[in-house]
């Protein structure tokens, strides 16, 4: 019998006319990995929630067809029991923490099962254990990393023994280690413990040939549905494929076969290609033209009050019209290196010199240059006002240059028409992110600083951050961002920079950098390493094998 | 019946610190340790009775949260503000959460703010007595809401004024039932005095806070209590 | 500074107590610091208190609670002479004035206010032991117990409190960003500056907090009946710690209803030691209280005496 069965499923959120979930039809078997993706918008969050029995019962709206549950009408469930049987983990670890302790955590659900003592005793103690917890159980969860507070809310869930476990994006405010780390873990369950596990997620490369079975989601809807094979096939010649790059190449390419990881991918290279006539390719490398540099690090020495030297004699140029992507693992120094150039933080030994700026020279300022802008990771730390229009007009306001020029220049450009007279916070996270990037492109910065700006979007909001990005550069402007995700530092930065331990270890043109690398690689530098050096993304790799098939 | 019982519950808590006080003044031969530990009874004993009373009360999980974030804001406020002499957001806070979730809310909000924020920078004698009182100047403000609705933005400003006042009269009850003897209003009216500079700071910033950004404030607020009426 | 606890896990014998007994003993300590107001109970007192502070490793903090106390002394001694008229030693006869009466300065109401002071030290130093003898999350659990939405609402803002304090770093650095000087202009101005600061911060936890209590709804919160997860343990160590701190309040009690233990301080200072102090009784009562002490020492020298209690 099927675990879920899905029929005619139509839901409405409160207070919003358009439907969330369209007449969705689907059914989930027992011990099955799905895999359900899609853009932002796309419904597969609502999905989620109905299967977890979150709504209509906690947030409310209208919902119309019907869901079993083993059979059973999941409105004639009594909550209790749903929870037992579901157990979901949301995206961001920071918001489903509710303890001060690990161990308190992992009880809280059985808790309110209201399990005797011993039986609580005992799961908390063999989840610790199976999650590797077990040196963390008097730790203040505070204190936690991004992936082991992600951990812990996994065993909170676990805990409670459930036998179908929702993961909704489980992934996307980690870094790729702990999200590689946590999706092993989800691996495990569904192989070792026969757990059932639907697995919502945007970033594929990872967690695509996991699944059992893939669905593809667009406004509320089912797009695609089949194996991983099957769907990749079908997706890879649509606009926002939301399949791994490697399918997309291998799609695209119109190759019989479609791998989704590397393994297979170079497997079916090898059988049509012969590995000894390598370097059949060697992207020109972009030239950077040594222009007036913008921004000048001599020497950058920076110690936190608590002693942690987080930067090391750091020296840099960046140059008008570059786009410098700062790559590295957690604690390397990225964002530290950003408030540097901002003037957020005083190096403590060396100079921060803007010679683009509109207040020459000034290593030691004290008010903030407009010539310089700042998006942190966090664009919620931007919105406060009614309107978009006013948030814009707040950061000129500031600088004493009220002109609304500017504003239509600007809402034009990051196309925020539509949401001119809209309030900020009833926006999602991506045209949030996009407000918070008008909030401060408005004064016309010459140089642009982003941490992180990649986290939590999907592939067609990254690209559209790309060519904003893009166009900004083109016009003789620089950004310097930080990033994780080495996809889209192959495709938009024309330069990458390594730091570890607060040290610049590499420094160069994009494909330099990233295809000596190995494992800051892209999914498709990794596959062609030794068939073609020098690729990095789908399109360059099609650019070279695409003709050599065709002729077979 | 249970609504009923958490009610008469949670304002017991708050009767007993005035017919305390008038006892405590009754007795002037009284050696003052007694009242010094009556004291300390009577304060947990008043908090108990209206942590209890919100216990009984109903409350779904958005409640909860509601309340343990505007209760982490205020306990955080007291570090933000440092900046600023004597403008404490936490009695706003306190305040408005009172104003716009009721009484109990407002309590909850009031205390943990005090408690939560002692976690990190220490405990001291004075942990039960802020509790109680950005606690009690949180009911208070719910209070002021059902009795009059339409206070206005004036008279708001003055209700936050009296705050600062009586919050710092709150807290010089421990010291006047510990530290001095006789207890009589005279020697009250002399802690009050020694702390006056300092307690019309703090009411003077919370009727400046309250002037300039209340509104704003409780717009904030109203908007998520409609956010979790609606659903 | 402000991610973590002000108490310190040290692993020390007294922080391994349990929290009733650990509790029940700062909270005789409490009552004896407030129900005798002898000097010299209250000197006996105080050195048991900053013996136990330092034994868990709280010595630097306490200075700090004691440079509090002795500001407040200060006023204390100052209300104490405003307002007592009871001192027959007059040093100064001052002049008339409204409300308070004649303004007479005893030496009886300085030196009252003088061991008042002691006594707020002494209730500073109390209060110091607990911060580091007590693990928040026990008092929490402790609580929970009772009650489990408040404890909750307790340790959910607990844990929210780090993330609010760094979120409100990130804000002002995005402000900043947006020509924001958190430095410059009046009073009226800075105050506009925190008050967006504020705002921001309140819509964005706020909003986090939906989140959150959808994942409490989703773990079968409020679905009905609740148990309570118990870690805690009784070792020997509690009882013998409960039970002399139980005792020894029962002692001090007892004593202190036949009179030991008071000072007269009025019409004129008695003697430091006469009829009314009982020194045997003292020194039982510091005894009892100094038990755990004792067992502290004994078990971080004695490995024999770890195993067993």
């Amino acid at each position: 019998m099927a675990v879920f069965e899905i029929k005619n499923l139509t839901y409405f959120y409160p207070e919003s006319p358009r439907p969330a979930l369209k007449d969705v039809n689907m059914s989930i078997e027992e011990g099955e990995f799905l895999l359900v993706t899609g853009g932002s918008g796309s419904g597969k969050s609502s999905l989620a929630r109905v299967l977890a029995g979150l709504i209509p019962g906690f947030s409310g709206g209208r919902i119309s067809g019907s869901v079993f549950f083993r059979g059973k009408d999941i409105e004639q469930i009594d909550r209790r029991t749903m929870a037992r049987e579901v157990g979901i983990v949301f995206q961001d670890p920071e918001k489903q923490l509710v303890k001060t302790s690990v161990e308190a955590e992992i009880a809280f659900g059985p808790e309110n099962l209201g399990l005797p003592q011993q039986e609580m005793a005992r799961r908390v103690a063999e989840v610790m254990s199976f999650l590797g917890l077990a040196d963390l159980r008097r730790e203040f969860t505070a204190k936690l990393s991004g992936g082991q507070k992600q951990k812990l809310a996994l065993a909170a869930v676990l805990a409670m023994q459930p036998s179908v476990l929702i993961l909704d994006e489980p992934t996307s405010q980690l870094d790729p280690v702990a999200a590689e780390d946590f999706l092993n873990v989800v691996k495990r369950l569904n192989e070792d413990m026969g757990m059932t596990v639907i697995l919502i997620e945007q970033r594929l490369e990872r967690c695509f040939h996991l699944a059992d079975r893939v669905v593809i989601m667009e406004d509320g809807r089912i797009k695609f549905e089949g194996t991983p094979e099957q769907v990749a096939r079908r997706a890879a010649f649509c606009e926002n494929p939301f399949i791994p790059p490697v399918a997309s190449f291998f799609g695209k390419a119109g190759f019989d076969t479609i791998p989704v990881t590397v393994k297979e991918g170079r497997r079916v290279l090898r059988q049509n290609f012969n590995p000894a006539s390598g370097n059949l390719f060697m992207k020109s490398l972009k030239r950077v033209h040594e222009s007036e540099p913008i921004l000048r690090m001599d020497g950058v020495w920076f110690t936190y009050p608590d002693g942690r030297e987080a930067l090391q004699d750091i020296n840099l140029k960046i140059s008008a019209g570059e786009m410098v992507a700062v790559i590295g693992p957690n604690g390397s120094g990225k964002s530290t290196l950003l408030k540097n150039m901002a003037g957020l933080l005083k190096p403590g030994r060396g100079q921060v010199i803007l010679t683009g700026g509109r207040q020459e020279s000034s290593p030691d300022r004290t008010t903030w240059d407009p010539s310089v802008g700042y998006l942190s990771q966090n664009p919620n730390d931007y919105l406060f006002q009614d309107t978009v229009e006013e948030e814009l007009l707040y950061t000129l306001k500031n600088f004493g240059t009220g002109s609304t020029g500017a504003v239509d220049e600007i809402i034009e450009k990051l196309s925020l028409r539509d949401f001119r007279h809209v309030n900020p916070r009833d926006l999602s996270y991506g045209e949030r992110q996009r407000v918070a990037l008008a909030s401060v492109l408005v004064t016309g910065p010459k140089l642009l600083l982003l941490d992180e700006p990649t986290k939590g979007l999907d592939y067609r909001l990254k690209e559209d951050l790309g060519e904003v990005l893009a166009e900004f550069c083109g016009r003789g402007a620089s950004v310097v961002l930080t990033t994780h995700d080495v996809e889209f530092a192959a495709k938009y930065a024309s330069r990458v920079i390594l730091l570890f331990g607060g040290r610049v270890i590499c420094d160069g043109p994009v494909h330099q950098v990233l295809s000596d690398s190995i494992f800051y690689s892209t999914q498709i530098g990794r596959m062609c390493r030794g068939f073609a050096d020098g690729i990095l993304t789908p399109e360059e790799a099609l650019d070279v094998f695409k003709p050599a098939v065709v002729n077979n | 019946m249970k609504k009923v019982l958490s009610k008469i519950l949670f304002w017991s808590g708050f009767g007993i610190i005035p017919v305390f006080m008038a006892a405590a003044m009754s007795g002037k031969t009284t050696i003052s340790g007694e009242w010094g530990v009556a004291a300390y009874i009577v304060i947990f004993a008043a908090i108990a009775l209206m942590y209890l009373g919100f216990e009984l009360e109903t409350s779904s999980p958005r409640e909860i949260a509601v309340i343990a974030v505007l209760g982490a804001v205020g306990a955080a406020g007291r570090i933000a503000f440092a900046a600023l002499p004597n403008v404490q957001p936490t009695t706003f806070i306190a305040i408005s959460s009172g104003y716009v979730f009721g009484p109990t809310a407002g309590f909850m909000v009031g205390s943990t703010a005090a408690l939560v924020s002692n976690f990190f920078l220490g405990q001291g004698p004075w942990t039960p007595w802020q509790m109680f009182a950005w606690g009690l100047a949180g009911s208070s403000a719910g209070m002021v809401k059902s009795l009059s609705p339409r206070i206005g933005r004036w008279g708001m400003a003055f209700f936050c004024l009296l705050w600062g006042y009586f919050f710092g009269w709150i807290l010089n009850l421990w010291s006047w039932i510990g530290f001095v003897k006789p207890l009589n209003w005279q020697s009250f009216i002399a802690v009050c005095a020694a702390s006056f500079w300092f307690d019309t700071l703090h009411a003077a910033g919370n009727a400046a806070f309250c002037l300039l950004f209340g509104p704003g404030f409780m717009k904030i607020l109203e908007r998520f209590r409609h956010k979790m009426e609606v659903t | 500074m402000l991610d973590r606890f002000f108490y310190r896990e040290k692993g020390l014998f007294l922080q391994s107590l349990h929290p009733l007994s650990a509790l029940v003993y700062i909270a005789v300590l409490l009552t004896l610091a407030l129900m005798f107001n002898h000097p010299l109970y209250l000197l006996g007192l105080l050195s048991i208190t900053v013996a136990a502070v330092k034994a868990v490793g709280g010595f630097d903090a306490w200075k700090a609670f004691l440079k509090i106390s002795l500001g407040a002394t200060s006023v204390i001694i100052i209300v104490n002479v405003l307002t007592v008229r009871a001192g027959q030693t007059v040093l100064w006869g001052g002049p008339h004035i409204p409300v308070f009466g004649r303004l007479d300065v005893s030496l009886e109401a300085i030196l009252f206010g003088a061991v008042m002071g002691l006594r707020l030290l002494l209730i500073m130093s109390i209060f110091c032991l607990y911060n580091f003898m007590i693990h928040p999350d026990r008092v929490l659990d402790l609580l929970s117990r009772f009650s489990s939405k408040s404890g909750l609402v307790l340790s959910l803002a607990a844990r929210m409190f780090p993330a609010v304090v760094s979120r409100i770093d990130g804000i002002r650095e995005a402000l900043t960003a947006r020509g924001v000087d958190f430095n410059a202009g009046t009073l009226k101005e800075k105050m506009s500056k925190y008050a967006v600061l504020m705002k921001i911060l309140l819509l964005t936890f706020l909003e986090d907090s939906m989140e959150t209590a959808e994942a409490m709804y989703a773990r079968a919160f409020g679905s009905g009946r609740r148990s309570c997860y118990v870690r805690e343990n009784l070792r020997p160590r509690d009882g013998a710690c409960l039970a002399a701190s139980l005792i020894a309040l029962v002692t001090a009690v007892y004593g202190w209803s036949k009179g030991l233990g008071t000072f007269g301080f009025y019409p004129q200072a008695g003697n430091l030691i006469d009829g009314r102090t009982g020194i045997g009784f003292l020194f039982a009562v510091i005894f009892l209280l100094s038990f755990p002490l004792l067992l502290s020492w004994g078990w971080h020298i004695w490995p024999f005496l770890k195993s067993k209690i």
